[in-house]
């Protein structure tokens, strides 16, 4: 029941509409009795009376009632279509709304085959319910009991008879509903798991190449396509079993006709005009009857979509405004780790982080594969919250500032580079769709991208495909890094960012930043000394602990972890032993 | 560049033709004997359907008249018998065609999906991902009701329509023709209709591909989003491809709705000038009372079907609007594909050599100016230089991800272009940049390379490649889930897990594009150890930008745009103070500099 209040939600605003087209729908229904009966006059009074002279006007009725049906059908055809348009429209940006305010922890767990199949598949299966099902669900209420209040005015006790054939149907039906149902929901999920093996595979298809693991992937995909298509045969095997059966009840109607009412006729319960009556009205009562079965596999396939999709919006964020939440309008920047843990699940992440950075200041961490860097800076972008601790922004609970404001004033060039499937002036600037083309080109010069970009015949308005496929990984890296430097942010978080940039670049890069961060905090996470040397202060993080902090100098002094990096990159080089 | 964004249309040239619906009739081959037989069904349940008013008309004129109550209650029996008869009919058929409908949808799904597979990254990279994927999914899954019962319900009724025309016919020849006097009217109609329609649902389906595109990469690069906080910026952006989508599919329904008052139009339109010409030509030609009254019957009988088969031509114009773009795929040429002739590639060796190869992804873009060189088998060969030098591309030409241009790559001293895909690709082990992680258990993932490999061995695998620590320290251990966009894996660890995939393979030719960027340089020595064992026997390309990790190899090739500038062992090439001398020692100088 939760599934069509949630769509009558998004019908209210258009009920007008709805409603007008609603009743459109039954004076269609009342308009299409007049052709036959027309024609019943122009049998009887016209051909067999011999009244010629009335057969014009006759023909000019059947022609003007079916010219009126028509436009008016097109009409209520065309508001359902609008409606359900408007409806699935606004489902949508609804859904697509909540997808957006998912935390990162969402989307760890989450397919994107998953999110898609809701967007895509499900919302189809609202469309059609919104534009089709609940007309032709009314059209047929209404005809029915239309045309039992008219039979039961002739004669009540025959049309109670007539009607002792509904319970039955009734139970099918709620069995058939009850049945299907869980068919539905099993098509939905194959639905999306077939969506995410496709859209892995596309996504991988470069793995699967360099692997050559094409019939694997065929193995893959196969298993769900069949699943799929099993689901499908599966579903029509429980409606096999119904809708013949519903079908030959409504049938069951004129055996009654024929038998008690010819017998009632017989004994004169009733005469034989009325008979005829009844058998007239008879197709009125059991295309509903005969309907009722498809129209309750269209209602339940629509729940078992409309459920997937309530799901996803009851999800709520973790991550979201406290109620309280400020704004935050002029951070300068000074970041504080006060006793920050974190675990993504029971394992602990990060242990007690405690540390400062001030507004000029450049923050640098080190450490091993895991050690826990990228989750450290992922937390002051409010990514995750941290289990224990607080972290502090110009003296502020970060929890305590808008999530939106928050994130303005902080630019994050991530390790795992996505870029868009838009021109490389639109990926720099993503952050400020606004910024002039002397911007981007600004940004991209202090990101050392400009000469690579000029070179393409198209530059900046090259497009470049999704994951930034065509650009090699270092030339992803210093896009990735103009469009966070573009943003001008307080904080700036450069995450392993040059890791696949030439040393010469790189240090190039070094120095642009050197005036850049002037004013701003600097967080860097790499691997290379020679992008950490200059920080001034340097964490070594190893198993989510800071192991040693200082600079540069005063680690090397340590002996400790840090020496041993720096040891290992540049240790048997004679210039660099002190 | 010809690549697609997710706003820009995709471009489609074709007519309007009726093979697009032929070559997917062509699926429905195998099932020939199901669909003849449940036609047959259907025509007989329908025929006995008109049964049914014939029994009730009898009771009434008849049998009530008579008090008959034997009578009327064998025509009841009668009737049931026939309900009986329609509920086997029918749930034959429901049963049949959902069946086939399915089966063909698997099958033409499966022919887009394997043949996607033989397509090159240049097809992959030059439209948006979401693209790809609503062909596979959604535009297959739209031709379902089409399949299952669309067909059997249209050949039904052409054969009901003989009937009724054939009936037509012997009672009045000259009434036939007036009532069929309609039909041409309404082709003519039809056919106005259908191009305006076809375009409409064209560009439908554009659309729809436009937004899934949107869709798509939106969740893809979501991280990305909530990072600069421009969440409102992309709710914008797609509210107006959804609203678009919205726009062309009501300009579509627009149109096709059109066809049932046309329909509705010409039919009474008909059935008057039946009736006025009847009336006219009463007692004339054998034109009688009972014989209109007898027409009167059989004309709606005649529309019903035209009707349906008027909306069939329709549901098939929407469909081939989806078939194109189906069938468009599965025609795609593969720009990288075996030979005629190409033959199993023996156990490599390892000598590769390049002969004055060049390159260009698009025209007039060289990436590859007349390169030569030859490796030994088991060498190390390492491949240094500014970013976009061309050192992806080399890698890329060994294991014929793209062909050249000019020149030849060979491998053990056959052309890659002379042997399989497949057995040239399942000797290397390739590690690329973009490390992709499938959905499913670390395992799994390790696995990818060799399905076939125990637990021990990937393990082994990981071990070599210092994975094993941080895998096991995760809650499941190597059972532990992942997805697609390697949730919560470090781009590090996510490397050392494609490391260990690419070792578990046992290639003959391994190569690290960039394979150890994001590793730290304490687990890159650990790893170098291990490596230096594995890499015996085994000829392999290294590209990095850390120093240490190639000063090991045997060969460093310093690549400049397109060119080998130099090349030589480490001592060799710091000996000639040339190219790779000069980054070598800016590496260090830099860091004083600093």
């Amino acid at each position: 029941m939760a599934e069509f209040k949630w769509i009558w939600g998004y019908i209210k605003q258009y009920r007008v509409v709805f409603f007008i087209a609603l009743v459109l729908v039954l004076v269609v229904n009342l308009l299409n009795m007049i052709n036959p009966y027309v024609q019943g006059i122009i049998v009887d009074e016209v051909i067999n009376g011999g009244r010629t002279d009335i057969l014009l006007i006759l023909v000019l009725i059947m022609i003007g009632s079916t010219v009126l049906k028509s436009v008016l059908r097109y009409v209520y055809l065309m508001m359902f279509e609008t409606v359900s348009q408007k409806v699935v429209f606004n489902a949508r940006k609804s859904v697509f709304k909540r997808v957006q305010e998912q935390d990162f922890a969402f989307f760890d767990k989450t397919r994107t085959g998953d999110i898609m199949a809701r967007l895509t598949g499900d919302l189809e299966a609202v469309r059609h319910f919104t534009a089709y099902v609940i007309y032709s669900v009314f059209m047929h209420v209404v005809t029915f009991i239309l045309v039992v209040a008219i039979l039961f005015s002739i004669n009540a006790l025959f049309t109670l008879i007539l009607l002792a054939v509904t319970p039955i149907t009734g139970i099918l039906a709620v069995k058939l509903a009850y049945r299907v149902k869980p068919a539905f929901s099993a098509i939905r999920e194959q639905f999306s798991r077939l969506n995410s093996v496709v859209q892995e595979n596309i996504s991988g298809n470069r793995v699967v190449k360099a692997f050559a693991r094409e019939d694997y992937e065929v193995y893959k995909f196969s298993r769900e396509n069949a699943g799929y298509r099993d689901c499908n045969i599966e579903a029509a095997r429980i409606w096999e079993r119904y809708l013949p059966v519903l079908d030959s009840l409504a049938g069951l109607l004129s055996v009654i006709i024929i038998v008690v009412g010819g017998i009632m006729t017989i004994t004169g319960r009733i005469t034989l005009g009325q008979l005829v009556t009844f058998n007239s009205f008879i197709w009125a009562l059991n295309n509903p009857m005969r309907q009722i079965g498809w129209l309750i596999n269209d209602t339940q396939r629509f729940v078992a979509s409309a459920e997937k999709i309530m799901t996803l919006l009851a999800n709520e964020p973790r991550i979201k405004n406290r109620e309280t939440a400020a704004v935050a309008k002029k951070i300068t920047g000074r970041v504080e780790f006060r006793n920050v843990s974190f675990g993504y699940g029971k394992e602990p992440v990060l242990k007690d982080i405690s540390f400062n950075a001030y507004p000029g200041q450049t923050v640098a961490v080190i450490g091993p594969t895991g050690s826990g860097k990228s989750t450290l800076v992922s937390l002051i972008s409010r990514f995750y919250d941290c289990t224990e601790g607080r972290i502090l922004i110009d003296g502020t609970d970060i929890r305590d500032y808008d999530l939106k404001s928050l994130r303005e004033c902080i630019a994050v060039a991530m390790q795992d580079i996505f870029l868009f499937s838009d021109t490389i002036e639109g990926n720099i600037a993503y952050g400020v769709t606004q910024a002039t083309a002397e911007k981007v080109m600004w940004a991209a010069e202090m990101a050392c991208a400009n000469d690579f970009i000029k070179e393409f015949a198209e530059g900046y308005d090259t497009i470049i495909g999704e994951r930034g496929v065509g650009l090699s990984g270092g030339q992803r890296q210093r896009i990735a890094l103009a469009r966070a430097l573009i943003k001008e942010p307080s904080i700036i978080i450069l995450d392993d960012t040059t890791s696949s940039v030439d040393i010469e670049t790189e240090h190039k890069i070094q120095q642009n930043l050197r005036e850049f961060c002037k004013n701003r905090t600097t967080f860097i996470i790499a691997h290379r000394i020679s992008s950490v040397k200059n920080a001034d202060l340097i964490l070594v993080l190893d198993e989510g602990r800071i192991a040693e902090r200082g600079t540069h100098e005063e680690l090397l002094a340590l002996k400790g972890q840090y020496y041993s990096i720096f040891v290992n990159q540049y240790g048997d080089f004679d210039g660099a032993e002190e | 560049m010809a690549r697609n964004k997710f706003d820009v249309d995709e471009e489609l040239e074709t007519r309007f033709d009726f093979k697009q619906f032929k070559r997917m009739l062509g699926y429905l081959k195998p099932f020939r004997q199901q669909v003849v037989f449940t036609v047959f069904l259907m025509l007989a349940s329908s025929g006995l359907a008109l049964l049914g008013p014939y029994l009730v008309k009898v009771a009434i004129d008849r049998d009530i008249p008579a008090k008959d109550i034997k009578g009327i209650v064998f025509l009841g029996v009668i009737y049931i018998a026939t309900l009986i008869f329609n509920t086997i009919c029918m749930k034959y058929k429901i049963r049949t065609m959902s069946y086939i409908g399915q089966r063909v949808i698997y099958d033409i799904r499966k022919d887009l999906f394997v043949h996607l597979q033989e397509l090159p990254f240049t097809y992959y990279d030059s439209r948006p991902h979401g693209k790809i994927l609503v062909r596979v999914v959604n535009y297959v899954n739209s031709l379902s009701d089409l399949l299952s019962n669309g067909i059997i319900n249209v050949i039904t009724d052409m054969f009901t329509l003989v009937a009724i025309i054939v009936f037509m016919l012997c009672l009045n020849v000259r009434l036939s023709l007036v009532c069929f006097a309609g039909l041409p009217v309404l082709i003519a109609v039809t056919m106005i209709i259908k191009n305006a329609q076809r375009k409409a649902w064209q560009n439908e389906s554009r659309k729809q591909a436009n937004l899934n595109a949107y869709i798509h990469e939106s969740i893809c690069g979501i991280k990305v989003t909530q990072s600069f906080a421009r969440e409102e910026e992309n709710m914008r952006i797609f509210l107006e491809q959804s609203d678009e989508y919205r726009k062309a599919w009501m300009k579509a329904v627009k149109i096709q709705f059109l066809m049932w008052p046309s329909i509705d139009m010409v039919s009474v339109a008909s059935v008057c000038a039946v009736f006025i010409a009847g009336v006219h030509w009463l007692g004339t030609g054998g034109v009688t009372v009972g014989i209109i009254v007898a027409f009167m019957s059989y004309i709606w009988r005649f529309w019903e079907p035209v009707s349906n088969l008027g909306n069939f031509y329709n549901s098939i114009v929407n469909a081939v609007a989806y078939l194109e773009r189906i069938f468009e795929t599965i025609d795609e040429k593969p720009t990288v594909a075996d030979l005629p002739g190409a033959v199993e590639m023996p156990l490599i060796q390892g000598a590769v050599e390049f002969s004055d190869v060049v390159f260009c992804y698009e025209k007039d873009e060289i990436i590859l100016d007349h390169v030569s060189f030859s490796v030994k088998p088991g060498e190390t060969i390492a491949l240094v230089g500014p970013t976009g030098a061309g050192k992806s591309t080399i890698v890329n030409l060994v294991s014929r991800f793209y062909d050249v241009n000019e020149g030849s790559v060979k491998i053990d001293g056959r052309d890659v272009r002379s042997v399989t895909l497949n057995s040239l690709r399942r000797q290397m082990g390739i590690m690329l940049q973009d490390t992709f992680i499938f959905s499913g258990t670390i395992m799994d993932n390790i696995k990818y390379s060799r399905l076939d490999a125990s637990d021990e061995e990937a393990i082994a695998a990981a071990k070599a490649v210092k994975a094993h620590e941080f895998i096991t320290a995760m809650p499941d251990g190597y059972y532990t889930e992942v997805n697609e966009r390697g949730s919560r894996l470090s781009v590090g660890q996510r490397q050392l897990i494609s490391f260990a995939r690419a070792l578990l393979a046992d290639p003959r030719i391994l190569v690290l594009d960039e394979a150890t960027s994001s590793i730290d340089t304490k687990t890159e020595m650990a790893l170098q150890e291990g490596l230096q064992r594995l890499l015996e026997g085994r000829t392999s390309f290294i590209i990095a930008h850390r120093l240490s990790t190639i000063k090991n190899a045997d060969r460093i090739m310093f690549i400049d745009n397109g060119r080998i500038v130099e090349q030589g062992s480490h001592d060799e090439l710091m000996a000639r103070k040339g190219a790779y001398y000069h980054l070598y020692m800016a590496q260090y100088n830099l860091l004083d500099a600093i």
